[in-house]
């Protein structure tokens, strides 16, 4: 059989076997075990699980674990509340001040779980209910907290830039710092948003008072006094020294990215004691419950994920469709393009982790030959998969906003994160007119 | 039980709940949730052992050997051993994009199908996982770092982790027939 022919019935079963809805860790494996049944020499089917073992067997990809176990940790504590109750205790002067310290508050947090859903759930549960209290729409506040979610996998430490590190062989340290300034830029983009969207609707909600309707909570004004400010301060400020101090043991040379990923996850377990007295065994079992879960699932579809691509390696699938991508001669732009919209489109149906172990060796060598950089190339791509949470039809995020503000439709949620979703494209074009956007800081880092 | 992990999440209906089969999964709840709560422990451990890691380096000077393999081995135990007990409530992820296309009578064709594959699948690998332990135990394997542990410790939690998941697998791949009784 032709290269082509293997390479086509890869692909095509292993679409086949996701779409019958078997778990995707074991149909990763499905298909690949057939295939080394059917095209591998009979040898080759005696070290499956040695393969899994090995690939698996690496240090930086066992740090995910442990990055959930820190998330879950600050996550099931009060940590997301007291933070963003925090910022908007010091951000209220600013008109939707409230919207932008759960824009921020999502920032931070994300910065200290990783995680997206995390994020979501710890800001949301209360900042949605807040919001609407205090007259946002529905749609603007599901929004907000969706968008701001996704910046759980931009900024360190992110499960997906981890696993891009390991698939793009690139440096986790330059991918990690890589990935703050887009971070930043779209938490500030985020809160512009905030601002102009609140205007507008508190100026909806004046006029609407004006004409002697309803009088909306949002007009109401917010005071808080200097002691109420400080008061604020001494829950969170444990949580943003544990930030600070984690990324200054990776970056001050004090610890490697596994050695932080453990240190994180004592630490928060330490804090959370003692800031929030969470230490009986009822409020360490759903923290680690979802560890558990979470985790078991995660790594048994990279363990599976990394088997897959062996295979489509050992037969040459990946390389010839990376040669033939090349043999294309596409400018530069229209790679990049086409590239992004099977990324988009993958993100459709598949997490990130999947997507990310199954085509890094398709597309990684074109885009390299083609001149672009690889560590910036990989906050792109987290980026692309990071809308993927806030659209339909599978939105992770648009899920868990649905399950903790069950009184907003879907339809609503849809339409408040749609704005975002235009937001995070202009973004991207943005780091693509300017790539130094996510390259400036691990390029000054590593130049001393 | 209170000494472990609880079951927190809503109990997937395709698990047995009666019968012989309903008297095995019981059975079954109790060792996973030992093995939940082993796993949690491991990971746990690992953080405390890299804490140690970087501690031990930093402020006593002691080189650093053996953590990163103790940490890894600990934690391909946290994700094998814990394997049944997120398949019991169906944690492991797939795409269900079918679910609401198919009419109910063939998606329930396409779920047994699913479970049957995954079965085999697993089947397949777990016994790879007892003859991959078996060759490293005969063979005396270790790895090849200074510190050189024996192989068969990760092998033999892969093993033993992928032998309940496929008893659980096959529990669920049963759960239609004991619950029609």
């Amino acid at each position: 059989m032709s290269q082509l022919a293997i390479g086509l019935l890869y692909g095509g079963a292993t679409l086949a076997v996701l779409f019958s809805g078997i778990p995707i860790a074991f149909a990763l494996g499905t298909v690949a075990t057939a295939f080394m049944l059917c095209f591998m020499p009979a040898a080759s089917i005696g070290t499956i699980a040695q393969n899994v073992y090995e690939e698996m067997a690496s240090i930086t990809l066992l740090t995910i674990p442990l990055f959930i176990l820190k998330g879950a940790a600050i996550g099931k504590s009060r940590a997301g509340r007291d933070l963003y109750a925090a910022l908007h205790a010091w951000l209220y002067r600013i008109p939707g001040g409230l919207g932008v310290a759960v824009v921020v508050a999502c920032g931070l947090f994300a910065a200290m779980a990783g995680s997206s859903a995390a994020t979501c759930s710890a800001i949301g549960s209360s900042g949605i209910p807040e919001m609407r209290r205090r007259g946002y729409s529905a749609g603007f506040a599901a929004g907000l907290v969706g968008a701001g979610g996704t910046l759980g996998i931009l900024l360190p430490p992110s499960i997906t830039l981890i696993l891009y590190a390991v698939a793009a062989e690139q440096s986790l340290g330059r991918v990690f710092l890589a990935g703050i300034g887009p971070g930043v830029l779209l938490t500030a983009l985020f809160a512009a948003y905030a601002v102009l969207r609140y205007r507008r609707e508190y100026r909806d909600a004046h006029s609407l008072a004006r004409r002697g309707g309803a009088r909306s909570a949002l007009i109401a004004d917010d005071r808080f006094t200097m002691s109420e400010r400080l008061r604020a301060l001494p829950r969170i400020l444990p949580f943003l020294l544990l930030l600070l101090g984690v990324m200054f043991a990776l970056y001050g040379g004090i610890a490697t990215p596994s050695e932080t990923a453990g240190l994180g996850a004592v630490l928060a377990l330490l804090l959370i004691a003692v800031v929030y007295g969470a230490w009986r065994l009822a409020d360490l079992q759903p923290i680690f419950a979802s560890t558990i879960g979470e985790s078991g699932m995660l790594m048994l579809i990279i363990g599976m994920s990394l088997l897959y691509s062996y295979v489509m390696s050992y037969l040459h699938i990946s390389q010839s469709a990376a040669e033939w991508i090349v043999s294309l001669q596409l400018s530069k732009w229209l790679l990049f393009t086409a590239i992004a919209l099977l990324v988009v489109v993958l993100g459709f149906f598949l997490p990130p982790v999947s997507i990310i172990l199954m085509t890094a060796p398709i597309i990684l060598p074109p885009l390299k030959a083609a001149g672009f950089n690889l560590v910036w190339f990989g906050v792109v791509m987290s980026m692309i998969m990071e809308m993927g949470l806030i659209h339909p039809p599978v939105g992770l995020n648009i899920f868990v906003i649905n399950k903790i503000a069950p009184d907003i439709g879907l339809k609503d949620i849809v339409l408040g994160t749609l704005p975002f979703v235009f937001l995070m494209t202009f973004a991207i074009v943005l780091l693509c007119i300017f790539p130094e956007i996510a390259t400036y800081i691990p390029d000054e880092f590593f130049r001393r | 039980m209170n000494a472990g992990i609880e079951l927190d999440e809503t109990r997937p209906p395709d698990i047995p709940a009666s019968g012989v089969l309903g008297a095995i999964q019981a059975q079954l709840d109790r060792l996973n949730l030992v093995l939940a709560t082993v796993s949690a422990l491991a990971a746990a451990a690992a953080g405390a052992v890299l804490t140690w890691e970087v501690a031990g380096r930093y402020f006593f000077k002691i080189p650093s050997d053996w953590q990163d393999e103790l940490s890894i081995f600990l934690l391909i135990g946290a994700t094998f051993l814990s394997a049944a007990w997120v398949q019991a409530r169906r944690g492991h992820v797939g795409i269900d994009a079918l679910q609401h296309v198919l009419p109910p009578g063939a998606d329930r064709v396409r779920r047994v199908v699913a479970d049957v594959v995954s079965l085999a699948f697993c089947a397949f690998f777990c016994w790879r996982c007892w003859a991959l332990l078996w060759e490293a135990w005969e063979d005396g394997q270790t790895t090849d770092s200074a510190w050189g542990p024996p192989l068969s410790i990760p092998y033999g939690l892969m093993a033993v982790g992928m032998s309940v998941l496929v008893l659980q697998l096959l529990l669920q791949v049963l759960a239609p027939l004991a619950n029609r009784e």
